[in-house]
């Protein structure tokens, strides 16, 4: 289902424009300057922690390689919507707020509006760009809201440590197991591959886990999820074409 | 305590993530925001006010209602310094907590305490350097080519499964280096009942299933807590014991 363009795509001469890869990298920068900033932030603070320089760079090294596997596999849908929607609007729209799913959906959602589909000759100039501003408008809602949100939870979140400290202490924790436990079970009804992926890439973490602390082995930790990542989606490789994948929709 | 600027302290750590964190996500939003008025303005396509606000407006009904939940599901997790980071990048649930949950197992702290705090903010500097570096080399460069020679069949897989490929190992991660098994169960328990029982039967809910098990699983382990673990400070440094 890699979404081809249709016949009337002389919109992507137009979305590969110069300026808008200038516009592209340049918000990959951000990302970059806001990353070594807060990385300085930790630096510079983390003695009041108790945390020492080693530990802050194993942390940052740890999440680097624990990144490797789900972003290749981000890169893989990625491009696949390249031919639709031209080179830099898939970096800005996939390297930011938002992820792949998203994204098509919005814009199938907004190519609907106007009777048009993706990927067919109905997706002109103009139904690409009302998609693309629909994306954009989308993402910029959950950016502005953070931008207005966070101040409001942080001083709410200031008043309930001061209720009782150690709510901040459990908070955190509680909610890590609350949301990954939610976003695990709703994945389950949607297919028996789905199943199949998520018993595998639990299955084979736990192997990792168990040899890495049997072994002292540290970097089994880090690349276990891309270890258990890939172990999942070979499985799910071989169920779906086994016939028990989603249905076409 | 005359030279607070640069005595090591929680607060200077607020302070710059702070400003520059929310600096950085406006600089991000206009730029992002510009590229389809650019292409509006330069195209020439006879497009309308209204067929934009038509299409927003319908995506807007299905996804507005996260723009609300989804900061609200992961503040709790994430604290006001990681949510300028993860709502700047996105792929929040399969790519920066998965990175920052494998951090602090590895370096062995926990969520809720400083340390772990500052774990996990470097964790995401680390996800979100491989993020850029992934989107820049092989989707701006090479993905061109790249699409042309990956077969259809594999990019279809990664499509459709990438996701529960990530979030099984990522709980086991979690239930592992957590080793809290009372507040696993509550956790189980309580999106076993809302995901499979209450979205099914109120399905209006389904938007903010994450959140409402999030706020429930908050809420019984905080009245099912041992308190004579929790509620007291370690006696050396400020920092809370966890959960329990």
């Amino acid at each position: 289902m890699v979404i081809a363009a249709g016949a009337a795509n002389d919109y992507l001469s137009l979305a590969n424009a110069p300026v808008l890869w200038i516009l592209a990298l340049t918000v990959m920068g951000v990302v970059v300057v806001q990353s070594l900033i807060y990385m300085n932030a930790v630096k510079k603070n983390a003695e009041s922690a108790g945390m020492s320089q080693l530990e802050v760079r194993t942390a940052f090294r740890a999440g680097g390689v624990a990144a490797i596997g789900p972003s290749l596999s981000v890169v893989l849908v990625a491009i696949a919507l390249l031919p639709l929607f031209g080179t830099p609007p898939v970096v800005v729209r996939v390297g930011l707020i938002g992820s792949a799913a998203t994204e098509v959906a919005s814009a199938s959602i907004a190519a609907g509006t106007m009777d048009a589909n993706l990927g067919d000759d109905t997706f002109t100039r103009g139904v690409f760009i009302v998609a693309l501003m629909a994306m954009s408008l989308s993402g910029a809602g959950w950016m502005i809201s953070t931008l207005i949100l966070t101040p409001i939870f942080k001083r709410s979140s200031h008043k309930l440590e001061k209720v009782n400290p150690a709510l901040m202490g459990i908070i955190p924790g509680a909610a890590l197991l609350a949301a990954f436990a939610a976003l695990t079970f709703r994945e389950l009804p949607k297919s028996p591959t789905h199943i199949i992926a998520v018993v595998t890439s639990a299955i084979v973490m736990s192997i990792c886990l168990l040899i890495a602390n049997k072994l002292h082995a540290q970097w089994l930790k880090e690349w276990g999820l891309g270890i258990s990542l890939l172990a999942g989606l070979i499985a799910s490789y071989f169920a779906h074409y086994a016939g028990l994948g989603m249905p076409e929709s | 305590m005359s030279n607070t600027v640069a005595t090591p302290s929680h607060e200077a750590f607020e302070r710059t993530t702070t400003r520059w964190g929310s600096i950085t996500l406006f600089i991000a939003f206009l730029i992002a925001t510009s590229v389809p008025f650019y292409l509006l303005f330069v195209a020439d396509a006879e497009v309308d006010f209204g067929d934009i606000l038509t299409g927003f407006l319908a995506v807007f009904a299905v996804y507005g209602v996260f723009y609300v939940v989804e900061p609200l599901t992961y503040f709790p997790i994430l604290g006001p310094a990681g949510m300028y980071q993860a709502f700047l990048i996105g792929n929040v649930s399969n790519k920066l907590l998965p990175s920052a949950i494998v951090a602090q197992a590895t370096i062995g702290v926990k969520p809720g305490t400083r340390k772990g705090e500052y774990a996990a903010t470097m964790a995401i500097c680390g996800a979100a350097i491989i993020h850029v570096a992934s989107m820049v080399l092989f989707v701006g460069i090479l993905g061109t080519w790249l699409v042309s020679i990956i077969p259809e069949q594999i990019t279809l897989i990664a499509q459709l499964y990438i996701l529960p490929a990530i979030l099984g190992g990522v709980a086991i991660q979690l239930i592992f280096s957590l080793k809290q098994f009372k507040s696993t169960i509550i956790a189980l328990v309580i999106a076993a009942l809302v995901i499979f029982g209450l979205v099914k039967l109120v399905p209006v809910l389904a938007p903010g299933d994450v959140a409402i098990v999030v706020i429930l699983t908050i809420v019984v382990t905080w009245f099912t807590r041992n308190k004579a673990v929790t509620d007291r400070k370690a006696s050396d440094g400020d920092e809370n014991i966890g959960i329990n």
